[in-house]
C-alpha cells in the first residue's frame, strides 16, 4: 500500500472515530442490555418467574381471554410465550399515544398485572432510537453504524501487521503503548462480530431512509405498495361481518404453510370482538370452562369480510425472521406467503439482518460472545479516543477527555445504578411510580456523572471511582434482589440465575478493570517519546502533528 | 476575475472539498446508483431487485466514500464522484421515463 493511501486511511479512521466515538459508545454499550432485553425483563419482575409453567399455545383461547378483559380492538397483536417468558402479550398500538399492552398467563389465560418496571425498555430504546423522536433517533443510530462500518474498513487496511498485533500486549511499557496494543487487540479479536453488528445495525437504522429510494425505482415512489409487496397485504375493511374461520384450525395449518418456524407475532386485523349471542362481558363467559369450549366461542366472534390474520416469526434452522403467512379471517383462505428461504441472495441477506444483529439464532453462549464483542467495541472506542488525545499531548484536562469520561463512563455508572434502583423501588414505591423513578434515576445519574469530569480535575481518579461505583451498583442490585424478593443468587435457577450470574460477572469485570487500570499516566506528545513508539506508528504520528498544526 | 477563479480553484482543491465529495457527493451518487441497480438488476423478481438495491446502497456508500477520500485533492475527488454520478443519473432518467 502506498504511504499516502495509508496515511489518508489512518486519518479517516481517526477522524471518523473522534467525530462519532461518543455516540457510537452510547449505541454500542446500550446494545448489551438490548441484546438481553427479554432475559432482563423476565428477571426484573419477580411475578414473571412465579407464573405456572406454560401450556401449548391456544389461539382461540387467547382471543376469548382478550374479549373477557375488554381488549376490544379491531387491530392488535398477540405474542405467544417465548423460550424465556411464560406469558402471552396482547398489544394495540395507537399512533402518537401510549400502546395498550396486556399480559395473560400462558398456563390459564388469566390476565395478570404488568411489570411496573420499564428498565429493560429504557436500555433497549437507548440502543434503537436514543430516546429521540421517531424516526430521527433511529436514523442517527443508523448513521453511527455507518460511521462504525467506515472506521472498521479503514482499520482493517491500516493494520497491516495483524498477525503480530493479534497477540501483542506490552503492559509494562508506556501508557500510550498499552492503549495502542489494547486498541489493536480489541479491534482484531472482535472484528467478525463488530463488522456484523455495524453492517446489520446500519441497515436496520437507515432502512426507513432508503425505503423511498427503493420504492421510487420499483413502485414509482409508492412506499406503501412496496411494503405490501414485501410484507403482505393489509385488511380491507368492507363493513360486512361474517363468522370467524376456526382459528385453531388455521394455527394447525401453520405446520404445513409455515414449517420449522417459531411464530412470534400474530397480527389480527378486522376482527370484531363482539358476541353474536348473549352479553359480551357476563361473568360466566370469563370462566375457563367456557373459554375452553372453542366451538361455542368461535361462533361468538365475527370478522369483517376483509379481515386478516398474519402469523410471522423466525425460521428455526435458517437465518430469517421474516417468515409469514396471511389468511383471510372469514374464509381461512391463504392470501399471502412471505418466505425468504430459498429466495435470491439479497432477500436472504435482508432476512438475516435482524437475526444476525439480535442473535435470534444459536444459544445463550453466542449471545454472550456478542455481548463481549460489544464490550470490546466500547473499549475500542475509548482507547481510540484516548490515543487520539494522547498523540496530541492532551491529558484529562482536554474537553474531549472530560466529555468522553462523563458521557461514556457516566452511561456505564448510570446503567448499573439504575438496575439497583429499579430493584430497590419494589420495596419503596407504588407500581404506577416505579418506571417514572427509574427514568428519573437513569437520566439523573447520567447527567450528574457527565458534569463530574468538568468539576474534578483528576480524571484518572474519577475513572477509578466510576469503575468502583459501577461494580458496587451491580453488587447492590443482587443484594437488593435477595433482600426484597428473596432471590439470592445461590438459590436461583433458570433465567433468573443466568441474569444474576451475568450481573455478578459484570461487577467482577469492573473490579478487575479498576485494579488493572493505572493510577496515573505520563502524558507527553508522541514525538517526544520516540523510544516507546512503534515504528509503524511514526508515520501516523507525523501525520497527526501535520494535521494539528 | 482571475482572483475569483483562483479562489474557486483553491477551494475546489482543498481538503474540505475532498471531504465534502467523500461525504455528500458519495451519498448523492449512492442514491442514484441504488435507483439504477434497483431498476436494472437482471436477476430474480421485483422483491429481489428491491433488496439488491437496499444491500448495495451501503456497499456503494462505503466504497465511494473511500474512493473520493483517497483522491489526491478535492478536484480529483469530485471528478471521481461526478464521473460516476452523471452517467448513472442518465440511466435513471431514461429507465424511469421508459418504464
Amino acid at each position: 500500500m502506498q504511504q499516502q493511501t495509508h496515511k489518508t486511511l489512518y486519518a479517516s479512521h481517526a477522524w471518523i472515530g473522534i467525530i462519532s466515538g461518543i455516540l457510537l459508545f452510547i449505541v454500542t454499550f446500550s446494545g448489551i442490555p438490548a441484546l438481553f432485553d427479554h432475559e432482563i425483563e423476565f428477571w426484573q419482575y419477580p411475578a414473571y418467574s412465579e407464573l405456572d409453567e406454560k401450556k401449548p399455545f391456544d389461539l382461540e383461547q387467547s382471543l376469548q381471554a382478550a374479549k373477557a378483559i375488554d381488549f376490544g380492538y379491531d387491530n392488535f397483536f398477540i405474542q405467544p410465550a417465548g423460550d424465556i417468558n411464560k406469558h402471552i402479550t396482547l398489544a394495540h398500538f395507537i399512533k402518537g399515544e401510549e400502546p395498550d399492552i396486556r399480559y395473560l398467563s400462558a398456563n390459564n389465560y388469566q390476565q395478570f398485572p404488568p411489570s411496573p418496571s420499564e428498565v429493560s425498555h429504557l436500555f433497549s430504546h437507548l440502543h434503537t432510537d436514543l430516546h429521540l423522536p421517531n424516526p430521527w433517533g433511529r436514523y442517527l443510530v443508523g448513521l453511527s453504524g455507518m460511521a462504525m462500518l467506515l472506521a472498521i474498513i479503514a482499520g482493517i487496511f491500516i493494520h497491516v501487521k495483524w498477525r503480530k498485533e493479534f497477540v501483542m500486549l506490552r503492559p509494562k511499557r508506556s501508557w500510550r503503548l498499552l492503549l495502542t496494543d489494547q486498541h489493536k487487540l480489541l479491534g482484531l479479536w472482535s472484528l467478525p462480530f463488530t463488522l456484523i453488528l455495524a453492517f446489520t445495525g446500519t441497515i436496520l437504522g437507515l432502512l426507513g431512509l432508503i425505503s423511498p429510494i427503493l420504492a421510487l425505482a420499483a413502485f414509482n415512489g409508492d412506499v406503501e405498495k412496496a411494503t405490501i409487496a414485501v410484507l403482505g397485504p393489509k385488511a380491507e375493511v368492507t363493513g360486512e361481518y361474517t363468522p370467524v374461520y376456526p382459528l385453531n384450525e388455521l394455527w394447525g395449518r401453520l405446520e404445513i404453510d409455515l414449517p420449522d418456524t417459531s411464530v412470534e407475532f400474530i397480527q389480527v386485523s378486522g376482527l370484531k370482538l363482539i358476541t353474536t349471542e348473549g352479553t359480551e362481558n357476563s361473568e360466566e363467559k370469563q370462566t375457563t370452562e367456557k373459554i375452553n369450549k372453542t366451538e361455542e366461542t368461535s361462533k361468538k366472534l365475527v370478522t369483517d369480510r376483509g379481515g386478516i390474520i398474519k402469523f410471522s416469526g423466525s425460521h428455526n434452522e435458517k437465518l430469517s425472521n421474516l417468515e409469514s403467512v396471511t389468511y383471510n379471517l372469514s374464509t381461512g383462505e391463504r392470501i399471502h406467503q412471505g418466505s425468504f428461504i430459498g429466495k435470491g441472495p439479497f432477500q436472504r441477506i435482508f432476512a438475516a439482518v435482524t437475526p444476525l444483529h439480535y442473535v435470534l439464532f444459536g444459544n445463550a453462549w453466542l449471545k454472550v460472545c456478542y455481548a463481549l464483542a460489544a464490550l470490546a467495541g466500547c473499549g475500542l472506542i475509548l482507547t481510540g479516543n484516548m490515543l487520539w488525545l494522547h498523540r496530541r499531548g492532551h491529558g484529562m484536562a482536554h474537553w474531549l477527555s472530560k466529555l468522553t469520561l462523563g458521557v461514556c463512563g457516566g452511561l456505564v455508572v448510570s446503567t448499573s445504578l439504575t438496575l439497583a434502583l429499579s430493584q430497590g423501588l419494589y420495596g419503596f414505591s407504588s407500581t404506577e411510580e416505579h418506571h417514572h423513578f427509574e427514568e428519573w434515576g437513569f437520566w439523573g445519574f447520567w447527567l450528574f456523572t457527565i458534569t463530574l469530569p468538568f468539576i474534578f480535575k483528576d480524571g484518572f481518579s474519577l475513572s477509578h471511582y466510576f469503575l468502583r461505583i459501577t461494580a458496587a451498583g451491580f453488587i447492590a442490585t443482587l443484594i437488593i434482589d435477595g433482600l426484597l424478593n428473596g432471590r439470592w443468587i445461590w438459590a436461583s435457577e433458570g433465567w433468573v440465575f443466568n441474569v444474576q450470574a451475568g450481573i455478578l460477572f459484570s461487577a467482577l469485570l469492573f473490579i478487575y478493570l479498576d485494579i488493572k487500570m493505572p493510577k496515573q499516566a505520563n502524558i507527553r506528545k508522541a514525538a517526544e517519546a520516540p523510544a516507546d513508539v512503534d515504528t509503524s506508528e511514526v508515520a501516523n504520528t507525523e501525520l497527526d502533528h501535520a494535521q494539528a498544526s | 476575475m482571475l482572483r475569483f477563479s483562483s479562489n474557486i480553484r483553491t477551494k475546489l482543491n482543498s481538503n474540505g472539498s475532498r471531504i465534502t465529495a467523500a461525504i455528500l457527493g458519495s451519498l448523492i451518487t449512492t442514491v442514484a446508483l441504488t435507483v439504477c441497480i434497483t431498476l436494472i438488476w437482471p436477476f430474480g423478481d421485483l422483491i429481489e431487485q428491491i433488496f439488491a438495491g437496499g444491500t448495495f446502497f451501503f456497499v456503494f456508500w462505503a466504497s465511494l466514500f473511500y474512493w473520493a477520500i483517497l483522491a489526491e485533492d478535492g478536484k480529483k475527488a469530485w471528478l471521481r464522484i461526478l464521473a460516476l454520478f452523471f452517467p448513472v443519473l442518465a440511466i435513471d432518467i431514461i429507465s424511469l421515463t421508459f418504464k
